[in-house]
């Protein structure tokens, strides 16, 4: 693998017990004992995955919030310090430029979460959108070490090493805490469906990695008794999609609308201005050509893989842009792009892998049963 | 022999693509080698050309899926296949827990193998083809 590529904190460990991979210009894990062995900790158990890769980004001024307020879609006014929101910021067209989780850290300074693969770009839109606002967007990526602990048993884990009460941190809200003695924060947030946590261990330059060592394996220590497995780039993938995630650059990306991607949610056009509000609202008047959909094969067979077309009787709908194993329902899943007219919910469709038209149903999101699976489990 | 990691059966035959011959009178039982399973790693699918198919020697003779990747099979050897291993349209695990035995694929009826051959490494070829491979 090339020397060029960035590393984290935690190298020496993945390389020693992982087999790595190229991923957004870092060297990262993959797997470790496996991605199904990962994948299924997670769901029954517990795993924790290093997620340093990703960009972060600190927004200090008394104009923060209405900074954010125009480059975002969601409504940032509405975070109370402490607390996080998943949203997304679009470009003129309303097409997605990322996707993220904001945190607001005290009234007039944000942590700003996104994708790897996205980090010079965000950083540079931020900071040029910036330009109007009285504010100071500072890159923290090298700084702050982030580790995702996932799974139904990641706040027991945690809690043997953290001085604050997690137990006290609902479902995105974040808090400070010592964790094994070092500053850290956390959120209650994630990527894989289930309850968890996001850890990042603050002021530990690439330099001087020691700080997150010792918090990776105190929590990997910690979680000995509940069968904690460290997690690579293949669970975080299998694992976002069973519960219906979208990965930026497969399903969506600056050419698709967050009203396509099934984000409504976080487009809040009550807001006075944003970037991309005029667009959007023309299509949420007019209504979508196309969206985004789950996909689940109904006979053993390949898996469906990105950009399979997708066809109901002789006519294309739509194609596929994530498709793999679901280690869980132990059969191939899907997202994809189809028609409006065809995008509901129980519908038969095709998928043409390679030589043969193979049959799939159109499901909702989580693919999984949530009374058993995810965070809103029944216990 | 074992090299690094792999286990590379003697008696058998290889090619670059990582599909292995055992020779079986004028038969050929073909598979994948155990250095091409841990690469590919926990395999969930396996699909091979129906049996009376034609198959030419590195062409396409089927695909292995793991969880995230699809890979193609080639065929080392040129002829008929004659019978494919069923077992693995409901145990594809196989071709990790045993991948020169019961992980084979299929078995070919040979045109020339002769010709093949010349195409094909010994498992000594094949082993120094993997020290190249992992450095």
């Amino acid at each position: 693998m090339s020397k060029s590529l960035r590393r984290t904190h935690l190298y020496q460990f993945h390389k020693q017990n992982a087999k790595m991979v190229e991923f957004a210009g870092f060297e990262m894990p993959i797997w470790y004992k496996g991605i199904i062995p990962e994948h299924m900790a997670v769901r029954t158990r517990v795993g924790m995955f290093d997620i340093t890769h990703m960009g972060r980004a600190i927004i200090t001024g008394a104009k923060s919030e209405a900074f954010l307020n125009h480059v975002i879609t969601n409504d940032v006014s509405i975070l109370t310090p402490l607390s996080a929101q998943y949203s997304v910021m679009c470009n003129e067209n309303g097409g997605i430029k990322d996707d993220f989780v904001l945190s607001r850290l005290e009234l007039e300074k944000f942590l700003i979460v996104y994708n790897s693969a996205n980090r010079e770009k965000d950083y540079q839109w931020l900071v040029q959108n910036s330009r109007a606002f009285n504010v100071k967007v500072e890159d923290v990526s090298d700084n702050i070490a982030m580790f995702a602990v996932q799974g139904h048993n990641a706040q027991q884990t945690l809690q043997k090493i953290a001085d604050a009460d997690l137990s006290r941190i609902e479902r995105f809200k974040c808090g400070w805490t010592k964790l094994a003695d070092e500053e850290g924060f956390v959120s209650r947030t994630g990527y894989t469906g289930e309850d968890g946590f996001e850890v990042f261990v603050w002021n530990t330059p690439l330099s001087n990695p020691e700080k997150a060592v010792k918090v990776w394996n105190a929590i990997l220590e910690a979680g000995k008794e509940f069968g904690i497995e460290p997690c690579g780039l293949g669970a975080r993938d299998t694992l976002r999609l069973e519960a219906g995630m979208c990965l930026y650059g497969n399903d969506i990306d600056e050419a698709i609308t967050p009203f396509e991607a099934g984000l409504g949610f976080v487009v809040k056009l009550k807001k006075e201005s944003f970037i991309g509000r005029d667009i959007l609202t023309k299509q949420k008047a007019e209504g979508i050509k196309r969206k985004r959909v789950g996909l689940r094969m109904l006979e053993k067979g390949p898996s469906p893989r990105p950009k399979q077309e997708v066809w109901k009787d002789a006519q294309k709908i739509g194609y596929v842009t994530s498709g793999m194993f679901s280690p869980l329902l132990e059969g191939g899943i899907a997202m994809a792009y189809v028609s409006i007219e065809q995008a509901t919910e129980g519908e038969a469709v095709t998928v043409k892998v390679r030589d043969k038209s193979l049959k799939a149903e159109i499901v909702k999101f989580p693919f999984y049963d949530p009374t058993k699976y995810g965070y809103a489990r029944q216990k | 022999m074992r090299v690094l990691d792999y286990e590379i059966p003697d008696k058998l035959y290889y090619s670059k693509e990582h599909e292995w011959v055992r020779l079986e009178g004028k038969e050929a039982v073909v598979g994948i080698t155990d250095y091409a399973q841990k690469q590919l790693h926990e395999i969930v699918y396996v699909e091979v050309q129906k049996e009376g198919s034609e198959v030419k020697q590195f062409q396409t003779m089927g695909t292995v899926e793991s969880v995230k990747s699809v890979s193609d099979v080639f065929s080392p050897v040129t002829g008929k296949i004659t019978k494919v291993n069923r077992e693995l349209t409901d145990s594809p695990e196989r071709l990790n827990e045993d991948p020169y035995g019961k992980g084979w694929l299929a078995k070919i009826d040979l045109t020339d193998f002769k010709k093949d051959m010349e195409k094909l490494l010994t498992a000594a070829q094949y082993a120094d083809y993997i020290k190249t491979m992992e450095t």
